[in-house]
């Protein structure tokens, strides 16, 4: 893609996006009925569940991208790996704070050691640990495979971190949508909120990750040019 | 394969003659175990809540933060006069190497824990009515994963410009099952509870002791090579 | 024949920054290259590349005509380094040093290698002294002997004069000297023209990462060498 199909593509997906989240947001309020046992608290749940699921998908991204970035070594993976990871920590972020809003009314706390919760929490702290490593590494070329290895061990955890927090009382509602009896078991109208919600948060997901992506790619070339000016000032000094 | 195990003990040895020389480490996590025993004294009011009640927790987390001190500084005895250079440059496996500092601070760990179990045994007046095997076993698996991160994290972390600080950030979260498990195990243990009742902690400690020491062990190398 | 050593096309840049810059030479079994160069010019790197401690961004290093990969182990046995840090561990003695670098290099006669190592380079009396209570000499002469211990057919030696008073640089002049013995493949790496120029057979001078020549050392005196060096480094290539 050149650089100003790009930017364009960036454009029409963050444009697209945002309608589609201001839509999503009607619908919420104004269009979905209210759920019978759970009452009206339970819309949150319309933003909560599409954001863990992006941000599942971008933790994917990430472990993936890692894992073929330390075997082949290309550059471009480890851009697409920071990229996901960054939009990732976004959504995950926003779950995190809609979750205990929720929990507030549903559980009567703001904080609960709840599984999925807790796991989102540590999987959080993860991924700055991620970050961090990237940014503190003495050799910056180190620091990607460093960040690369931190998001494979992490995705190696993520199971035994999943039962060791399932073992406690589980307070979380039932994963409703995808329960293996009943697959379908929503009111048209929720089904296609939630639809509509996946849909605005993967273009807007996909719109942060392309430009970070870019973003990432301009960094390296003012590396370059930055580095080879160094360079020839220390000659000239 | 023999050769290949010589090579191991071959670093834990160097390892462990150089804590034995200097007992830097040692005095460190053991001045650390003792004196935290002592402030745990001083912060539980025991005419309120009973130390036998939250023995393993503080037994845990005693043995990882105490372990922390001792795990973080790995790597950086190598640093000092490029010995690191000299040993990648030797034909020893990346993998070997690894291997060894884990086993070096296994042992190193244990000293600890033995230490932990005196200091928190005579302070606080524990009674300990569970099957002692079972108890070695949940400690040996749950410090082996342990020092399974450490280890690999601390190679990290001395090749940032944070240092040792680093550690805690990157090793904790992932920490959590061990943790978990670890200390599920010893509260039962501890209550006198039978040991069906902990085997399937047991498993889940073996399980991650296990799989983390082979996945680091292959992705050291891109850890340690320049 | 094969070549004792040979670099090809070696780059390496840290951070955008290319320290090692397609720098490539052919040296003859028994054969001493000297590379000169100002700080910064990448020679440090080229060693450590050269011996497999770093790996190449591009390019192969053959040693003995076999390529000496990064990842593979079997061809380290045949190089030895020196740098100007010991490599070696202050706690331990003399003798414990050499006898854990000898079991890395699978070496299995320490019992009579090491004493006799020891001997010619006349450590006997320090075997059993803590290496960090030798003065700077004997501690370069026990590095050197660390090297040296498995018999390699390069050596690499990365400024190894540094710190020493003259008369511990005459000893350890001598003693590379009689590395020279018409089989062994040395590159030594300096910015001191003098010590440098004593014992090469060829010259180069590493600048902004790159060769600017490789000339015979015959050819060249002590006023020419200095010459083509600060024309070398007011004017990279």
């Amino acid at each position: 893609m050149s650089q100003k199909q790009t930017r364009w593509a960036i454009g029409v997906l963050g444009t697209s996006g945002v309608l589609t989240v201001i839509v999503l947001h009607w619908m919420v309020f104004f269009w979905v009925p209210t759920e019978a046992t759970m009452g009206i608290v339970q819309r949150i749940f319309y933003i909560h569940v599409p954001a863990w699921w992006i941000a599942f998908l971008g933790f994917g991204i990430v472990g993936l991208c890692s894992a073929v970035f330390l075997w082949l070594g290309d550059e471009r993976l480890d851009r697409a790996a920071v990229a996901a990871a960054e939009a990732g920590m976004v959504f995950t972020t926003i779950g995190l704070l809609t979750g205990p809003l929720w929990g507030r009314v549903a559980w009567g706390t703001w904080w609960e050691w709840e599984p999925r919760l807790t796991l989102a929490l540590i999987l959080w702290f993860i991924y700055l640990g991620y970050f961090m490593v990237r940014r503190t590494a003495v050799n910056p070329e180190q620091g990607k495979r460093f960040a690369a290895v931190v998001g494979i061990i992490g995705v190696l955890d993520i199971p035994l971190i999943h039962v060791s927090v399932t073992w406690l009382r589980s307070l979380h509602p039932e994963a409703v949508i995808l329960s293996a009896e009943n697959p379908m078991n929503l009111d048209g109208s929720m089904g296609a909120t939630i639809g509509v919600g996946l849909l605005a948060f993967s273009l807007v997901f996909a719109s942060l990750f392309l430009a970070r992506y870019t973003v990432a790619g301009y960094e390296r070339e003012l590396d370059l040019r930055d580095a080879t000016l160094a360079g020839t000032r220390a000659v000239e000094g | 394969m023999r050769a290949y195990v010589a090579l191991v003990w071959t670093i834990a040895r160097k390892d462990l003659l150089l804590e034995f020389r200097t007992y830097e480490r040692l005095t460190a996590m053991g001045a650390f175990v003792v004196l935290i025993g002592v402030l745990f004294n001083f912060s539980i009011d025991t005419a309120v809540v009973q130390p036998q009640a939250i023995a393993a927790a503080l037994i845990w987390m005693t043995i990882i933060f105490g372990g922390m001190l001792g795990m973080g500084r790995t790597f950086s005895l190598e640093e000092q006069d490029g010995a690191l250079t000299g040993i990648l440059q030797s034909p020893l496996p990346l993998d070997a190497l690894y291997l060894g500092k884990v086993l070096a601070n296994f042992v190193l760990m244990s000293v600890m824990v033995v230490l932990v179990f005196i200091v928190f045994l005579a302070f606080f007046k524990l009674r300990f009515s569970g099957s002692v095997v079972t108890l070695v076993g949940v400690l040996a698996f749950g410090v082996l994963g342990f020092v399974a991160l450490t280890t690999f994290f601390s190679a990290m972390a001395t090749r940032s410009s944070m240092g040792e600080s680093l550690l805690p950030v990157l090793v904790f979260p992932l920490l959590v099952p061990v943790l978990r498990f670890g200390a599920t195990a010893t509260d039962r243990l501890f209550a006198g509870r039978p040991v069906a009742e902990v085997s399937g902690d047991l498993r889940m400690l073996a399980a991650f002791a296990i799989i983390f020491t082979v996945a680091c062990a292959w992705l050291f190398r891109f850890v340690i090579e320049e | 024949m094969s070549f004792g050593l040979e670099a090809v096309g070696l780059v390496r840049s840290f951070g955008g920054l290319r320290a090692v810059d397609g720098v490539s030479f052919q040296l003859e079994p028994g054969e001493l290259l000297t590379v000169f160069g100002p700080n910064g010019a990448g020679k440090t790197t080229l060693l450590r590349m050269l011996g497999g401690v770093m790996r190449p961004d591009s390019g192969q290093v053959r040693v003995a005509g076999a390529l000496a990969d990064v990842a593979s182990r079997d061809w380290r046995h045949r190089v030895g380094i020196v740098s100007h840090q010991s490599l070696l561990y202050g706690q331990l003695t003399t003798t414990e040093n050499l006898q854990f670098y000898g079991r890395l290099f699978g070496l299995t006669d320490l019992k009579i290698r090491i004493p006799e190592r020891l001997e010619s380079m006349g450590l006997s009396d320090r075997a059993r002294t803590p290496v960090r209570e030798l003065s700077r000499g004997l501690k370069q002469r026990v590095a050197l002997a660390r090297a040296l211990l498995h018999d390699p057919e390069v050596v690499l030696l990365d400024e190894p004069y540094t710190g020493l008073d003259p008369h511990a640089s005459a000893v350890l002049r001598e003693q590379l000297s009689s590395l020279k013995d018409g089989r062994r493949t040395v590159v030594l790496v300096t910015h001191n023209l003098k010590q440098g120029l004593e014992l090469a057979d060829r010259v180069a001078i590493q600048v902004q990462g790159r060769f600017s020549s490789v000339t015979d050392a015959a050819s060249l005196d002590l006023a020419g060498l200095e010459v083509l060096y600060h024309d070398a480094v007011e004017n990279p290539a």
